[in-house]
């Protein structure tokens, strides 16, 4: 770290800390430095002519006068200028505004150090540039008590990022590999644009383009717009394919809250032609025209092992809003988790409850059938650990495997050969309130082998179940009777995390569980995101 | 054996069968020319059965279909549901008719199914201004929906037809042509009987039935039509049959089939599953008779109006002149 030193150190009391953003800072009066050296340092310099060990102490008296200063008390300051310095396509109005005001708000030194991390953090979060060094320079001479804040930034090099990997959307069902190219910053207001195609796990693959901005006009957080086409199979569960070809806008992006607008034309095929009735009343085509409002709060210490804390997601969508011929609905789920720590063997025990519902909406809802492709359904592989806001795990039974399930059609079959028909299957058509709950207890194996492979074991058990309430069948419904059928499953296993993949091996064993439910006690293999 | 059985069977076990068919309009139960022949048929078999209205889905090629029990008979397998339905021998109208020859009847579906079914879609989808196909396929769908697969429809006709802009009115006059042949040898097949080949009905009927109050009563303005109307014992034919069937019949099926259960597709409510009894006829097309009718009645009123001027206007003359007189006199004094 580099001070400026001046014969006329007296009059200009405010030195000059050069804070190279790349690391993250702690408060000035823990200041190590040592580590600071490594950012480009644009210092003035002004040498006194000395001789050079001479020099050199004098810098480092004024050095350490500085730090003692700033480790004693707070040393007041004020912001005259924020120069922005290397940009040649990105907007000026952009920089300043993402972080003029953090800068500006800044009182004393030690706030403006901290206040510059920040910038920084933010800047780089654009990702648009390569590199983003803010320095504190000394003001005007004639305004003393006054600093300019210098940013410089490099922008990308090359505007054009390819990626791939395995990703795993929060409105996704399961993890995906997804490949995307991007262009940032192609208008300077630090635009992105990527176009990106997915194959999910599922069986569904999808292909988009889409923009973001990080703000725009006076909304100060991120805007997205996404037209996207996706496929989905699902003949072998519920007899039937969707094609969603559709425009997403992303409306309100913060750290809680999110809050988006949909508007898809949803297709519904059976390209078998063995659905069953009811499957057979929703094919066709539909708009979808919704808004969803997400309110999040993870305070959980890790996203794929959480050992502390707590996490509550609601999220809810209205359907309906295009005009009276879309489809009409209101869905509202609740996740709520917490883990808490054991001391030995870096254990944890992670519970969650989690619960939904869908309403058809309009004249005479009571009666009305709710949309298939927004109902829920229980079962798959996916760890409840892992998935926060997707109410859709039950480990041990099959993707689509639990609840309301009707026979498909029956083809007589053309050989003669034996009487009895072979059963055609059955189509699950999914509840309209769920409820699912889970207990984890994940631990360190005793082996160091393992231990520092970061693999781990866990016992989990889980429950859930699926209810209809749509077509009048809410009068059949009962609080006792759904808490009598509710399906559940225990085991252990060992989790694998591994870069491209988090691998889970566990052993299901089925407590309980119902006519035509696909579930099966043994092993059975998972994968989800692993980031 | 066994399987025509089991589909026999189930058919004979199902509570209750459903025609899956497109809205009902312009005076008939259904306004889709490819649903209509399948309940006519139905109506002929005296079979009580309920109609299920689909909305959401019309570009399905699976529909018309027809659900008894688990099973389901559906338009695009195993030649439609009309051939299903005699290949099982569930409903075979024709081997009621045992005098009837059979490449007769053949012969006379193909040209039913290809040359009159082609001038249909023709004139439906490429001649009119799309109102019509709007009103009977798209209404229920959201807008851009139903813009876009109306779009697709035209084109997708246009190619089936094998129209291009170069050869748009050759295509058109050849279509028309053997529409208007087709017509003809209908005619004359039909001669003064009841039905096509006889005293009783054969899929045929059905087929041509519903080809003719499509074209009577959604088309009225069509090209189609007035070839149509040059053979007055076809239009004989479509009136009769429509009142014996879409009318009487109407009555018996929906005593037959009521549908306790909810709609299925969330925009249709109120008209699932109900048989449907036709919507009040619309405004009757105006025949030739009726024309000479209303132009006599015009000229009688005319020759009342001008007799009443002449009669006034002379009678007006008279006592004008009266009046002048009486107030002459009054003057005088």
């Amino acid at each position: 770290m580099a001070v400026t030193a001046d014969s006329t150190a007296e009059q200009a009391p405010n030195p000059v800390p050069h804070d190279p953003s790349e690391e993250s800072r702690k408060a000035p009066d823990q200041a190590d430095r040592e580590e600071a050296n490594e950012g480009e340092s644009d210092e003035e310099y002004d040498a006194e002519e000395l001789d050079e060990p001479t020099a050199e102490a004098a810098d480092r008296e004024a050095v350490q006068a500085v730090f003692r200063r700033l480790s004693s008390e707070p040393v007041s300051i004020r912001v005259h200028d924020v120069i922005i310095m290397g940009n040649s396509k990105t907007r000026d109005t952009l920089i300043e505004a993402e972080v003029a005001d953090l800068l500006r708000s800044a009182s004393t030194v030690q706030d403006l150090v901290r206040a510059s991390s920040l910038a920084s953090g933010r800047l780089r979060r654009l990702q648009v540039f390569d590199s983003v060094t803010i320095t504190l320079d000394a003001g005007p001479p004639e305004l003393p008590g006054t600093t300019n804040v210098v940013i410089e930034v490099v922008e990308a090099a090359s505007p054009i990022a390819a990626d791939i990997g395995c990703f795993s959307k929060p409105e996704a069902r399961s993890w995906s590999l997804e490949g995307s190219l991007k262009l940032k910053n192609l208008f300077g207001y630090g635009d992105i644009w990527d176009a990106s195609g997915a194959y999910g796990w599922d069986q569904s693959s999808e292909v988009a383009v889409g923009v973001s901005l990080p703000r725009f006009k006076s909304v100060p957080t991120p805007l997205t717009a996404r037209a996207s086409l996706l496929s989905q199979d699902w003949l072998k569960f519920s007899s039937y394919k969707e094609r969603l070809l559709g425009l997403s806008f992303g409306l309100l992006s913060t750290r809680h809250h999110d809050l988006s607008y949909n508007l898809t034309w949803q297709t519904l095929t059976d390209p078998s032609q063995m659905a069953s009735k009811s499957i057979r009343r929703q094919l066709g085509h539909n708009l979808l025209s919704a808004l969803t409002y997400t309110h999040k709060i993870d305070q959980r210490d890790s996203q794929l092992r959480p050992t502390k804390g707590y996490a509550f997601v609601s999220s809810s969508h209205i359907g309906g809003l295009w005009d009276m011929k879309g489809l009409k609905f209101f869905r509202q789920e609740f996740d709520v988790r917490a883990a808490v720590p054991f001391g030995f063997y870096n254990a944890a025990l992670n519970i969650g409850v989690a619960a939904g519902v869908i309403l058809p909406l309009g004249k005479g809802f009571m009666e009305l059938p709710s949309p298939v492709t927004n109902r829920f359904f229980l079962g798959g592989h996916s760890s409840p650990v892992c998935s926060l806001g997707a109410l859709s795990s039950l480990l041990g039974f099959k993707m689509r495997g639990v609840g309301p399930s009707e026979p498909r059609r029956f083809a007589p079959s053309e050989s003669v050969m034996d009487d009895s028909a072979t059963s055609p299957g059955r189509d699950y058509l999914g509840g309209d309130l769920a409820v699912s709950a889970f207990a984890d207890l994940s631990f360190d194996l005793p082996l160091k082998l393992f231990r520092d492979a970061g693999i781990y074991g866990h016992a989990f058990l889980s429950a859930g179940n699926l209810a209809k309430l749509s077509e009048s069948e809410f009068k059949n419904f009962s609080f006792p009777e759904f808490g009598r059928t509710f399906r559940s499953s225990a085991g252990v296993g060992l989790v694998l995390p591994t870069k491209l993949l988090r691998v889970e091996i566990n052993y299901c064993y089925i407590l309980k569980k119902f006519e035509h439910d696909r579930g099966k006690t043994g092993i059975q293999f998972s994968f989800s995101s692993p980031l | 054996m066994a399987a025509a059985a089991t589909a026999a069977a189930e058919w004979q076990d199902a509570e209750r069968k459903v025609l899956v068919a497109r809205k009902p309009g312009f005076g008939l139960p259904t306004a889709c020319p490819t649903c209509l022949p399948v309940l006519l048929y139905l109506r002929m078999s005296q079979v009580p059965f309920g109609i299920h209205v689909d909305t959401s889905f019309p570009d399905a090629d699976h529909i018309p279909s027809v659900e008894f029990g688990d099973c389901v008979a559906f338009h695009n397998e195993k030649g439609g549901v009309i051939e299903y339905l005699k290949d099982e021998n569930i409903l075979d109208l024709t081997s009621k008719h045992p005098s009837v020859s059979y490449p007769d009847v053949l012969s006379t579906k193909a040209m039913v199914t290809t040359w009159l079914a082609d001038a249909l879609q023709y004139e439906l989808w490429v001649v009119t201004d799309g109102s019509i196909a709007q009103d009977i396929y798209f209404r229920e769908l959201s807008w851009p929906i139903g813009k876009i697969l109306h779009w697709k429809k035209i084109r997708d006709v246009k190619q089936q037809l094998g129209i291009t802009k170069i050869n748009a009115a050759e295509k058109e006059e050849e279509i028309y042509r053997k529409a208007s042949d087709a017509y003809d040898a209908l005619s004359t097949r039909l001669g003064d009987q009841v039905y096509l080949f006889g005293d009783s009905p054969t899929d045929v009927d059905a087929l041509f039935l519903g080809h003719v109050l499509f074209v009577l009563n959604a088309l009225p303005t069509s090209s189609l039509r007035s070839h149509l109307q040059k053979h007055d014992n076809l239009i004989n034919f479509a009136e009769h049959h429509k009142v014996q069937l879409l009318e009487v019949d109407s009555s018996l099926a929906g005593s037959g089939s009521s549908d306790p259960s909810s709609s299925s597709t969330p925009r249709k409510r109120a008209s699932s599953g109900r048989s449907y009894k036709p919507k009040p006829r619309a405004k009757k097309e105006r025949t030739e008779e009726e024309k000479k009718f209303r132009r006599r009645t015009k000229y009688f009123l005319a020759t009342q109006l001008v007799a009443v001027l002449v009669f006034l206007s002379i009678m007006g003359g008279v006592d004008s002149s009266e009046v002048d007189n009486e107030y002459d006199v009054d003057y005088e004094d």
